[in-house]
């Protein structure tokens, strides 16, 4: 009987949280929207699938060694644990992780070998986390495979259209502001680093996201990513409104004129200048667009095929699966359920809203000025989201002008806006750590 | 406490959205001055050039070819007539 009853105690069933389950059916709605509806499936699958894993009640995967311990509740363990921390022994598992939280270095030592002594190890998914998110690794690697995928052609026959990739960065400043605005309203309870790294959904960048908010606000980064590629995927449904509101016909049905031939030779100079100067004036954004200009010179430098080719192949497919399985360990029922969580996606599409926006009004100011004609459809595609955003202009832009190709002339912005995020990126970590509030 | 982290909120946006204007302005710059130089200094040969031999002279081989089976056949028909 004893057996049995143990048996029961150690099932899921027996377990399970109301949280954990609610969780699990948010895991299941991502792998549905993912696989039933195709957003982003590359990476909600393993987003969806690392969320359920996260919330199997008793296994524990997202969980440190510590934690895993402090769940078990071996009352020797305890014991030994409360001993280390100098606190009483009859204190609760979840009173004994807070004061582990805020132990000093020597004390948090000594309980990670009590646990480990005792046998208990950190969950794969805790462990997976570590590696690639904690550490920093994963989306810098991604952001290698990204420029290794990108041609800077249509940039190059177009420097003007950078402008447009920096004036679609204001939807990130500007939800930054909605964000602190809203804690200090009292709604909602964010910090400066907490603000920049929602707002950091605005650029429209997964991998730039969630480095940010893994620097950043770490315990918000579930949710951040997941808003991220959402509303990446939903980018032919937000923008079209937007940039159909802003622009009269006449203006959606301009041609533009041909872009110029590249040389490869400018195209293999364009990374080391970019490098040249992130090194000088934004050495915190050298992470991200070093590794972006290391990528994009061995596509374009001719040498190295087989490495560009790894690195926007197999590498990011590689990496992208552990990042999809970190992300979800992040989406554990005690932070995911949370207010906060409603309130980073709706400032994310907020932000995105705001970008798109911006960019569709800086094509026009500088369709005024410029010599040559500049279509306002193409200034949309200075968020990020390479080449959903691009092709978004290009579809609205034929429904105007069926002999408008506009999908070239929307890869200038649109690359742009990968170094403007990344750049935005880099500001923000420099003043928040300024600040000294990170 | 609050009026200040609105403050900080007002200057990540002002600086930030500064910097980024600033950074790619240079960038813009940058590009359009070393597009200029390698342009101007160092051309690339035009690919087209040394593509256009091959098709004249395939185009000249096909033209002789039928040349002669055209000629063979005006012989022809007109030895038979």
């Amino acid at each position: 009987m004893d057996t049995f009853l143990n048996l029961w105690q150690d099932s899921g069933l027996y377990q399970i949280t109301g949280g954990q389950f609610t969780m699990i059916l948010v895991g299941f709605a991502l792998l549905f929207l993912a696989v039933r509806k195709s957003f982003e499936p590359l990476l909600l699958v393993p987003i969806g699938f690392g969320c359920v894993l996260a919330n199997i009640p008793g296994a524990g995967l997202a969980l440190s060694a510590v934690e895993n311990a402090l769940y078990a509740a071996d009352p020797q363990v305890l014991a030994a644990m409360a001993g280390a921390l100098g606190s009483g022994a009859l204190e609760s598992a979840a009173e004994l992780l807070y004061a582990y939280e805020n132990a000093g270095s020597g004390a948090r030592l000594a309980v990670r070998q009590i646990a480990a002594d005792a046998g208990f190890s950190n969950g794969m998914l805790y462990s997976f986390y570590h590696v690639t998110i904690a550490s920093g690794v994963a989306p810098l690697v991604i952001f290698m495979g990204v420029g290794a995928m990108t041609d800077f052609g249509p940039l190059l026959a177009n420097p003007k259209t950078l402008f447009l990739g920096a004036a679609a960065q204001f939807g990130i400043f500007s939800t930054v502001l909605g964000a602190v605005a809203l804690s200090a309203a009292g709604l909602m309870d964010f910090s400066v680093a907490d603000a920049a790294a929602i707002g950091i959904i605005g650029g429209a960048d997964g991998p730039t996201a969630i480095y940010v908010s893994s620097l950043l606000a770490p315990e918000l980064l579930g949710a951040i990513a997941v808003a991220a590629y959402s509303y990446m995927a939903l980018v032919p449904v937000i923008q079209p409104p937007i940039m159909r509101a802003l622009t009269s016909e006449k203006e959606r049905a301009i041609t533009m004129t041909q872009l110029r031939r590249v040389s490869q030779r400018e195209k293999i100079v364009f990374p080391l200048v970019l490098l040249v100067l992130v090194a000088l004036f934004l050495p915190t954004a050298a992470p991200l667009l070093g590794m972006f200009c290391l990528g994009n010179l061995m596509r374009e430098c001719g040498v190295v095929d087989r490495l560009s080719d790894t690195a926007q192949n197999a590498l990011i497919n590689i990496t992208t699966i552990f990042l999809g399985l970190s992300v979800g360990s992040k989406l554990a029922a005690d932070k995911f359920l949370d207010p906060k969580t409603l309130g980073i996606l709706l400032l994310g599409i907020v932000a995105f809203a705001i970008g798109t926006a911006c960019g569709v009004l800086m094509a026009k100011l500088m369709n005024r000025f410029s010599k040559t004609p500049i279509n306002p459809l193409i200034g949309s595609a200075g968020v990020s989201a390479v080449p959903m955003a691009a092709r978004v202009s290009n579809k609205v832009g034929l429904e105007a002008n069926p002999q408008n190709f506009l999908l070239m002339h929307a890869m200038g912005p649109n690359v742009a806006g990968v170094i403007g995020s990344a750049v935005a990126a880099g500001v923000m970590i420099s003043m928040v750590s300024g600040m000294g509030i990170s | 406490m609050q009026d200040s982290l609105l403050q900080q909120g007002v200057d990540l946006m002002l600086l930030g959205m500064g910097t980024v204007f600033v950074f790619l302005t240079l960038l813009v710059i940058a590009t359009t001055l070393m597009s200029a130089v390698t342009r101007r200094y160092f051309p690339e040969p035009e690919p087209e050039l040394a593509k256009k031999p091959a098709p004249a002279t395939a185009a000249a081989t096909v033209d002789a070819r039928l040349l002669a089976v055209i000629k063979a056949a005006i012989d022809r028909h007109r030895s038979g007539k």
